[in-house]
Order: C-alpha cells, then structure tokens, then sequence
C-alpha cells in the first residue's frame, strides 16, 4: 500500500532546477529516509508533498487518491503533515493554542484558555509531550517545542508524518527520544518521511532510504538493513573516499605552549542574557595555528561567550586581548580590523541578510570598514563576490539573487567566504555544520583546518562531540558559563561527557 | 537591473489599472471616461504650458520622494516628509525674510540651506528616539507632520504675517524677487539645475557608497549588519538625516521659487504622494524621477479635469486614493518592516 506518491515532479527556481522529474512512491506504515547534500531538493521535495511548492509539472498521490499539487489545504486534508526545519509555532502561543490553531478543523471564533487546555490534555498525555498547555512556546526549550510541533502535526489525524531535518537542532540524547517517538507513531500507523543527512542517523531510524543528487533522484527505496555507511556516503555525494560523516579525523601537532596567542581571555565575566548564563570567570587561551573546541550542553554560556568576543555583550570584568592587543574595550569593528572573524549561530539572522543580494552580503565585511559615505564599485564588488563564491564552490546563478534563494549549505558557504579571508587572525565558528550535509561538512572542516594551518586561531563550538574530537586540538567544556575542564587528545569521551553533565546531576 | 525595470514596469501597471477603473466608475456616474484620459494627457503633456506645470511639481515631488526612499531603504518607515517639508520652508523663510536686502549670492544658498538644516531637524528626534528607545517612527513622524502643519500656520500669521494681507488665508510677507529662484511658473533653469544635480548625487549615495549599500542590507537584516561590526544608530540617525534634508530642501526650493511666500497649509499633500512615489519606483532613484514626472503630470491634469471635461476637482484626488491602494496592495513585502524585537 503507497501512502504518497510523486510522480514526474519538476521544481524550478529561476534558473536553478531544484527537483528533476522525481517519481517515488513511500509505502504505509514505515519509516523512510530522504537523504542528500544541501541543495539535492529535499526540502522542495518535503514541501512539495506538503503543498506548500508548486511544482512545474507532476503529479501527487496521497493514499491511492490524485491531490492537486501545490495547494496546503487539499495535502493536508489528505493526511499529510510536514515539521519545519526552523519551528513555525508563534512564540506567543501557548500549547494549547498552538494545537488549537493548527488543526484544520474550523475553530471556534470564540474560545476560553481553559477549555483549550481541556480539549487537548488527552492528546498531549498521548504523545508523551513533556510541556504544560498553559507553557509558552518560547519558554520551551527546542527539543520541546519540536515535541510540541509534531503534535500540532498530528491533531487531525495525519496519516503521512514528514520531518526536515529535525535532528538539526537537537542533541545527541534528544535526537534518540525522538527516533523513539518516531517509532512509536510508525507502530500506530503513521507513514513517517524523515529528512536527514547524517548517516549514522539514517541507519539509526529509517527503514528505506531515498537519495536525491541536485534534484535528481539516484536511489529510490533501498532498504536500510545492512547498508554499508560508505555505500550510502557514495550515493550522496555521487564519489567515494567519503568516511562516516566525510570527515577524516587527522592529528595535528600544535605546539600551542610556545605559539604566540591568538586570542587572551582572562577573568572574563559578563551579566546573563535572555540567551543564556553569563560568563564567569572565564580563562580562555586560543593559539595562532591551533584549533579550541568548546564542549557543552546547548545554553552553558556558548551564545554569551560568542557575545563577549564580538563586543555585543561587554565585560563587566577581566580582559580580552587579540593578537596582542587589548580589545576589552574596543567596538566590533576595531576587533574586525584586529583580524577577528565570526561565524554566527544564527545564519539567517546574525550571518545572512536573506533579502539581499549576495554580493552585498559578501561585501558587508568591506564595506563597514571605513568611512559610510566613500564611493565603492559595484561592479568590482560584484565580480570579486562572484570569484570568492565560486572558490568556495557555492552553488548560485548570478550574485544578484537573494541569500534566501541558497539552501542552507550554501548560504553557510558564503558566511564561510566572507569571514575566513588571509587577514583573519581569530576565527570563531559556531555551530558551524548545523543543519549541513555530510560533504558540506567536510568542506567547512577543511576550510578550518586550512585556516590553522595559515597560523589562525580558531574557536569551534559545537554540540556535537564527534566532530569536535575530529578537529579540536584541545577542548574546553563550558558549563554554566565556567570552564569545567580542558581535555587533550585522545579524548576521553567518558570523562568529557561526565565533565559536561556535572552540574546537571 | 531588468529586475528593478520590472519591478517599475508592474507597478505602471498597477497604474493603468487603476486608471481604467476610475473611468468606469466616472462613465457610470455619468461622466464621459474618454473624456478624462483626454484631459490627463492634455493636462499633462499636450497643452500649452503643460510640460512646464507638470515639471513644476514633478521637482519638488522629486526631490521629497528621493528622502522618503533612503529612509525606506534602511529599513524605516518616515511619513513625516510633509512636515519636513514645511519646517524647509519655515526655515528657509525666516532666512529670506532676515537678510531680504542682502546679495542674493549668499542669501539664496543660505536660505537653501537652512531649508535643508531645517527638514532634517524635524526627521532628527524621530530618528533619535528610534534608534535610542526604539519608538515606533511611523507615529513619531505622522505626528510630527501635524505639528509641522500647525507651526507653518503660526509662522505665517504671526512672525512672518503679511501685514498687507487680507487675512482671509494666514500668508507670509512675499519673499524678496531679488531671492527668487524661479517664477510662480516654477521652472527656471537654476531650479532645474538643482534638482538633477541632486538627482544624481543621491543616486550616488543610494547605489555607490558603502552607507548606500549597508543601509540596504540593515533595512532587511539589522542584526546582520551589527554583527558586521557596523553602528546600526549611526546608519539609522543618518538615513534620517537625509530624508528630512532632502523633503526640507524641496521646501526651501518650493518657497524660493514658485511660491514665493509662506501660506498656512500649502501644497498639502505633497509628503504623502511622494512616499507614493518611492514605492511605486521600487525605491530606486532613477525609476523616482520617471514616476516623478508621471505624478506631476497627474498635478498638472487636475487643473484641466474640470474645465476640459467637466469634472468635478476631487477626481483627481479619487484617482490617486485609486492608484495608492493598488500599489501599497503590491509594493510592501519587498522591504519589510523591521521588527521591534531586532533593535
């Protein structure tokens, strides 16, 4: 039995084709894995499905019946419910309005809280949910509120369950909860299409694997069981040499004692933010040439220590000191021109100004520096943005489209070609691979590497452990905003992970 | 660029649109819809003296419009080009009135520039509390305007009075001819000269300089900018700055030319048709001159709609409410609002 069906799906943007002629039928009551690099389509593919894409030509099934392509309405009713890569629950909703407001059925024009919250106690306790209805989305924490959207995508009965990239945003121990929330709703019938592109999840979960390659559908339905990690790497990015997660783990010798510093953190204290603990007390050495990961459950200080080094939360004590000089007190833009370079969390918000043109957000690290009312050249602009972009291997049609138009991967990639140039004496990386594919990953690992080996200090905050081991040259583990503990390789995954958890036990 | 042409392109549409829907309703009212494109394009364009009324308020609606889209641009929404307006004005008018007997030379620019100074203070404490407290500019602004209108009519009947006067309208004491840039005509080769000079150097700013370009990308994206290391205030402040100089220096222009003399309440909508006009260009400065012209033209038509084809004076008024609603329908998601929670 299909539970939804493509069949010749043709999506264009522009210039740039984002799916090519993708037939594909997903059996009922299964786990199915939809893999591929950034920018293969998979996204266009989920939305397509979803109705939120219309595609050029195709035809959509849904449980053995024709659904008008292109239109939300009419794949929902069908049963088919996608979950967002970034949430799209109003913050300001509780709980219970957010399940309220997303079913399809008509609501009420008039509603109380309290019988809100009556209506959906039931379903709540059914999911295993572990949100109050009166909470605030924004209030929950991210593993929650994915919790908390697969709900609101199932209060109608969906039928068809599809996820993007849903382990993005999660940690190593969440992402296991929700394999296993995933299984139990495949237990009671519901047809699951999850997004992924890590191996190591895709062989956790699915039970078949589809893969698409720059729109193009190269594998269609290979049953999980027994698949070979490298098999799998090899159809994603169409050739070989690809380990487990592409990356090669490599030993670097840093002779980080006698290297002069990149960057000097002592005693660095901050007040807390709404994004989290404030630093306290933090020592922070970074080498030129050497690579510090910092280790840590998401919300011990991470975003506040990224603040502090971009100027954007100020010291309330110590002193910060970049390649020799002291910048405790020195504006963003006299960090800049002191060499530090920042990879944000945040892509879309802190990194990328999505409506505008790439060139302009290649250029805006140039183009701060100096007085506002200069004249610049557009053209030279755009040609030299052209040349960095295309180094990179960014995939685009012409830098004058929006950031918005690149898949995440790519947008990544001129965040990348922007902020790791020659005169880069720090770079800070945060969560530099989230939401990446396995061969955009490796890429910004290599450009990382490349960046240590032209004597550059660089941060790496990541919450994933295994990638931190591959190319730290040491790590420190933030917890509550304090340093809890250095290690060095090899690395004691025990010792950091008790190291990490420590003030949670 | 084609991008930008189809942007202006569509929006003419709209236009046309628009127009095509005021004649049906006119032809049901009873009034002959042939007769009211003939009147407009011969208002406008065909008869005697049209091109010159038409330039007449295409400069000043120009010169307003270019201010509006810089601060639009950089991603705020002022309103408050009216009052700007008037403040220009004002102060370009106390400077006419001070020094009347001094050598144009020197008067005529310092005017011009105390018209400038006197735009860009009044859009300068909106600015401030903006990019200081974060209040909302668009009320700060539209309130600002109303002010501007109250303070215009003060001046005019108190400081400035024409004691000559008959005191039916508050009107000001004539400027000197000596200061004049332009006849009541309103077009004279120095005013032309300013404007296109203008023209052009905005069109440098918006599109050639690093503040241009910044703007842009912190009127969609103002976190993106800060975390460049850019001082998102100084931006803001000076976006500010331009679009309240620019509407005060169509004020001053205004005064110095084909008015003359201060009068309470006059030219009363020509803040508002210019932010018109910066949105139906695609807040491109090139594409505001073309819309420019096609709005002053409609200005000019208004005169000849009831005397060519026996329209009542407020169609032109129903047709520009026409065009407005079509094109704000179509011309917002471009730039976005940027929200509170991002400053």
């Amino acid at each position: 039995m299909t539970a939804l069906a493509c069949e010749g799906v043709t999506v264009t943007y522009g210039d740039v084709v984002a799916l090519r002629d993708v037939s594909v039928g997903f059996d009922r009551a299964r786990i199915h894995a939809v893999v591929g690099q950034n920018g293969a389509g998979k996204t266009t593919f989920a939305r397509v499905c979803a109705g939120i894409v219309r595609p050029s030509g195709g035809r959509l099934t849904i449980g053995d019946e024709a659904v008008p392509v292109g239109s939300v309405r009419a794949s929902r009713r069908s049963g088919v419910e996608l979950v967002h890569q970034s949430f799209a629950l109003p913050p300001s909703f509780t709980v219970a309005e957010a399940l309220e407001f997303g079913s399809i059925e008509r609501t009420a024009p008039v509603y109380s809280r309290r019988a809100l919250e009556r209506r959906w106690a039931d379903h709540l306790a059914s999911l295993d949910v572990p949100a109050r209805l009166g909470d605030r989305i924004r209030d929950l924490p991210v593993e929650t509120q994915q919790a908390v959207e697969i709900a609101r995508a199932l209060v109608s009965d969906a039928r068809v369950l599809i996820l993007d990239e849903p382990t993005a945003v999660l940690a190593p121990p969440a992402i296991e909860r929700l394999f296993a929330r995933l299984r139990r709703l495949q237990q009671s019938g519901v047809t699951v299409l999850v997004i992924l592109h890590k191996i190591r999840e895709v062989l956790a979960v699915a039970e078949t694997v589809t893969v698409l390659r720059a729109g193009s559908l190269v594998e269609r339905l290979l049953p999980a069981a027994g698949m070979r990690p490298a098999d799998l790497a090899h159809a994603i990015v169409g050739t070989t040499g690809a380990t487990d997660d592409g990356v090669t783990p490599s030993i670097h010798a840093a002779a980080e004692s006698t290297a002069r510093a990149a960057l000097e953190l002592a005693g660095a204290s901050t007040r807390a933010t709404p994004e989290g603990p404030a630093l306290a007390d933090v020592t922070l050495r970074v080498g030129c040439g050497e690579i510090v990961g910092i280790a840590g459950v998401e919300g011990n200080g991470q975003r506040t220590l990224v603040n502090a080094l971009a100027a954007l939360a100020p010291l309330e004590s110590g002193r910060m000191t970049l390649a020799g000089k002291d910048v405790t007190r020195a504006p963003l833009l006299d960090r800049r021109a002191r060499g530090l370079r920042i990879i944000p969390f945040e892509r879309n918000v802190e990194g990328l100004s999505l409506g505008s043109a790439l060139w302009q957000n290649w250029s805006a690290r140039l183009l701060v520096a100096g007085r506002m009312l200069r004249l610049i050249d557009p053209q030279r602009l755009r040609s030299a943005s052209r040349n960095a972009l295309e180094r990179w291997s960014v995939r685009f049609a012409s830098v004058d489209q929006p950031a918005s138009t690149l898949s995440g991967g790519n947008a990544q990639k001129v965040i990348l070609a922007r902020e790791i140039d020659d005169d880069a004496t720090l770079i800070v990386a945060a969560q530099p691979t989230r939401g990446l594919d396995i061969a955009a990953m490796a890429f910004v690992w290599q450009a990382l590497r490349d960046a240590r080996a032209r004597d550059c200090g660089v941060i790496v905050i990541s919450s994933d452990l295994d990638e931190l081991f591959d190319i730290s040259d040491r790590i420190v583990v933030l917890v509550s905003g304090r340093v809890a503990g250095e290690f060095r390789a090899p690395y004691d995954l025990r010792a950091i992970g008790a190291t990490m958890t420590a003030a949670h036990a | 660029m084609t991008s930008r042409l189809l942007t202006v392109g569509r929006a003419l549409a709209f236009v046309a649109i628009a127009l095509l829907g005021c004649a049906i309703v006119f032809q049901l009212a009873g009034y002959p819809s042939a007769g009211m494109f003939g009147a407009i394009v011969a208002g406008a364009f065909i008869a005697p003296h049209a091109i010159v009324h038409t330039l007449r308020w295409a400069m000043p609606l120009f010169i307003t419009a270019v201010g509006v889209l810089v601060a639009f641009r950089c991603g705020y929404f002022n309103i408050g080009a009216q009052g700007q307006f008037y403040f220009g004005a004002i102060a370009a008018a106390f400077v006419a009135d001070a020094f009347g007997g001094g050598p144009p030379v020197f008067v005529i620019p310092l005017a011009i520039a105390a018209g400038v100074a006197g735009g860009a203070l009044w859009a300068l404490w909106p600015g401030f509390l903006r990019v200081r407290f974060g209040t909302d500019e668009v009320i700060t602004t539209l309130m600002g305007n109303f002010i501007a209108a109250l303070a215009l009519l003060y001046v005019a009947s108190g400081p400035l009075k024409d004691a000559s006067g008959s005191g039916e309208v508050a009107a000001a004491r004539p400027v000197a001819a000596a200061l004049r840039i332009a006849t009541s005509s309103g077009v004279s080769f120095t005013l032309v000269a300013i404007v296109v000079v203008i023209g052009v150097l905005m069109w440098l700013v918006v599109d050639r300089t690093a503040f241009g370009v910044l703007g842009s990308l912190a009127g969609r994206n103002p976190v993106m900018v800060v975390w460049q290391g850019a001082r998102s205030s100084r931006i803001g402040l000076a976006a500010f700055l331009f679009s309240g100089g620019l509407a005060g220096l169509a004020g001053a222009l205004e005064l110095l030319g084909p008015s003359g003399r201060l009068l309470g309440g006059f030219a009363p909508t020509l803040g508002f048709s210019a932010i018109l006009i910066a949105l139906v260009a695609g807040l491109s400065v090139p594409a505001t001159a073309v819309v420019s012209i096609f709005f002053g033209g409609l200005a000019a038509a208004s005169l000849y709609l009831p005397v060519i084809a026996g329209y009542p004076a407020a169609a032109i008024d129903i047709i520009n409410a026409a065009i407005t609603l079509l094109i704000t329908a179509r011309a917002w998601p471009s730039f976005t609002r940027r929200s509170r929670a991002a400053a």
